[in-house]
């Protein structure tokens, strides 16, 4: 394409540079989000308005900014749970199986312990809570090892087992919390049993200590890619996996291992959201929407491009805009579903802009016929 | 017994159509994972038009419509750009999922039409699946236009050597089936369960992907999976009118992934895909680029 005397080329990227994945990663989000004006604007809601409520309930209200923050450290650790396998070039479409097997590992040992009795059962935090999260990472694992084992021994689709097995947890949550399952609450109402206030787990300044996990894990992982030999060979097979095999790296730990750890961050954040957010401690009813916005862990994970650290900050911006999305819903009378049309429209984006990892615009002064006169004698 | 059958077969038609259509995409080597988000755009438009307008023949129309535009974008994504053909399925999911939550809400609950009438006891639209079956595996492997579709999915380069413009025979097949899997959402909406509720498809899509693979890309043995998988589908939502009293209810409902899981592992065990493996396109989810 010519514009006067410039001309507009696409030319392959040889490489990616990290700084150049965050500016089209920026672009792809503030695209995504005029995009979604549309949604405002239909509804009669000027966009600038319609984000300035998000941002402020979500970032500024002290109602608010709890609720970010919860959602962030389960969305951070949703993210982990994607990337960890992809890094591997295996896709882990099944955080929100594992996170429902963990949730309920986590309330099987309480219920172990006596917590559906009574809810002023005095139970001892220090035992029950880190044998909960202990529980919740073993059966998040446990439901990830599926995927993993069936990808490294038989080369099973991934993403079909994955999907699958969120159907299959699905369905066992509600069979345990509904219709006098072992888990149902005391109200009848659908919910799962609340746990006992004392095995609530610590806040500090009105946040779960799963934070401080959360950002730890960050840490780890990044250490983990970047330093160590097991995070070199699961690079190295995702890359090429046939090239790894005949390196030394085994095609069937690699997909297993990576599915574990992958299950695990997500039976983490199942004990986070159920077991440990003010105000719940208990798996609702609704439990199925907080599986759907584990989904938002797959965005984060692609725009970040695998790296935990730069899936901090990304996670932080989804769980404000899924908060503050819910809240300006009601305020705005927008109708249900903002968080998740916003998820969709981010989604796509994101899909569209992979292009500009692979291709980069040019601008080139075009060269004037003369210039080849030298050639040509 | 027999109302268990007739269930059965009106949701093996959903199955026989989403699967076809995701087959046809995959013989021309273009992978949609994301059929489940195609079929809730098809059936959300499909139910929203058919209830303004009154007329299911308009709401089946628009849902063809919205599922070739949605195919086109994965097309445009998978083709032209030549991105990773499992995001773009992915991303088109995830689309399907999270828009069809936001504009089919104001719509839930029952469409209140009078019921599509039935032919022999069946959903019209069963005769309707398996003529579709008969004209795709006619198309596919008795017309040159079929030949075509085959030789870009099995081997793009030669095809475009031999006068075949693969860009354009994929964007067909992609499109058509996009079409399809829209229409397959407005049967689920429109005759099977004419009920809207948010992400009502709960795995359809997903097995339909499955189906696929079990196929062996042959539109009979597909049809022989979807009746199948429909009787199990119907089993496990219904388990009273077969097997009373065994399982929860919520138990049954994992049944048809359960068993979708163990058929994909006997597929992928060496010793059947030594046997009938060669039957995948060897060119599924690789971008063709020209020269």
């Amino acid at each position: 394409m010519k514009l006067g005397n410039y001309e507009v080329k696409l030319e392959k990227r040889v490489t990616l540079r990290g700084w150049e994945a965050a500016v089209i990663s920026i672009f792809a989000i503030l695209f995504a989000m005029a995009v979604f004006s549309i949604i405002f604007i239909r509804a009669g809601v000027d966009p600038l308005t319609g984000y300035k409520e998000i941002f402020s309930y979500a970032f500024l209200s002290p109602f608010g900014l709890p609720l970010t923050i919860n959602r962030f450290v389960f969305l951070l650790l949703c993210t982990y749970s994607f990337i960890i396998p992809k890094k591997a070039g295996l896709w882990n479409i099944g955080t929100t199986g594992q996170l429902y097997a963990g949730a309920l590992s986590a309330f099987a040992v309480a219920f172990a312990f006596g917590a559906k009795t009574s809810q002023s059962a005095t139970l001892s935090a220090g035992l029950v809570i880190p044998l909960m999260m202990i529980a919740a990472i073993l059966g998040g694992a446990a439901i990830g090892a599926i995927t993993g084992f069936l990808k490294g021994r038989f080369n099973t689709n991934e993403i079909v087992v994955t999907m699958m097995l969120n159907f299959i947890t699905y369905w066992v949550v509600a069979r345990l919390i509904k219709e006098g399952g072992l888990f149902m609450g005391a109200s009848g109402e659908g919910d799962g049993f609340k746990l006992p206030e004392s095995i609530y787990a610590p806040l500090i300044k009105d946040v779960p200590f799963t934070i401080f996990i959360a950002l730890g894990l960050a840490a780890l992982l990044y250490f983990l890619f970047a330093r160590t030999r097991i995070g070199y060979q699961i690079k190295a097979f995702g890359l090429n996996p046939a090239a790894a095999k005949y390196a030394g790296i085994s095609p069937f730990k690699i997909p297993l291992l990576v599915f574990i750890m992958g299950g695990l961050m997500a039976g983490l954040a199942g004990y986070h959201y159920f077991a440990a957010v003010p105000g719940l401690y208990r798996i609702t009813k609704n439990y199925g929407e907080f599986g759907d916005l584990a989904f938002y862990g797959i965005i984060c994970g692609l725009i970040s491009q695998g790296d935990p650290l730069a899936a901090i900050p990304i996670a932080l911006l989804f769980g404000g805009l899924t908060n503050g999305g819910r809240f300006a819903q009601g305020k705005l009378k927008l109708g249900f579903g903002i968080d998740y049309a916003l998820l969709g429209v981010l989604m796509i984006t994101l899909v569209a802009f992979q292009f500009f990892y692979r291709y980069k615009i040019v601008w080139a002064k075009t060269r004037k016929e003369s210039s080849n006169v030298g050639i040509h004698g | 017994m027999w109302e268990f059958m007739v269930r059965s077969l009106d949701a093996s038609t959903i199955f026989t159509i989403a699967a076809l259509s995701e087959l046809l995409g995959q013989r021309s080597g273009v992978l949609n994972v994301g059929v489940e988000g195609v079929m809730l755009f098809g059936a959300t438009i499909g139910f929203m038009v058919a209830q303004t307008t009154g007329s299911y023949l308009m709401g089946v129309a628009a849902a063809i419509i919205v599922g070739g535009l949605i195919g086109f974008l994965h097309g445009f994504f998978s083709i032209t750009l030549g991105s990773d053909q499992v995001v773009n399925g992915m991303g088109i999911w995830i689309l399907g999922f999270g828009l069809t939550t936001y504009i089919g809400y104001p719509y839930t609950g029952p469409l209140g039409m009078e019921r599509i009438p039935d032919v022999a006891g069946l959903s019209p639209f069963f005769f309707v699946g398996i003529a579709l079956i008969v004209i795709a595996w006619f198309v596919l492997f008795k017309t040159s236009l079929g030949l075509k579709i085959r030789s870009v999915g099995e081997n793009p380069s030669v095809a475009e050597v031999s006068g075949i413009n693969v860009t354009r025979t994929r964007y067909l097949s992609v499109v058509t089936s996009g079409m399809l899997m829209g229409f397959a959402g407005a049967i689920y909406s429109l005759d099977y369960n004419p009920v809207w509720s948010n992400d009502f498809l709960m795995g359809w899509g997903f097995i339909a992907l499955a189906l696929v693979f079990f196929s062996m890309w042959h539109p009979f043995i597909l049809l022989g999976g979807s009746i199948l998988f429909g009787a199990l589908w119907q089993l496990s939502l219904n388990p009273q009118l077969v097997l009373p009293d065994i399982m929860s209810r919520y138990i049954w409902r994992t049944v048809p992934f359960a068993i979708t899981i163990g058929a994909l592992v006997l597929m992928s065990t060496k010793w059947f895909s030594t046997r009938w493996g060669a039957a995948k396109p060897q060119a599924l989810g690789l971008p063709f680029e020209k020269g």
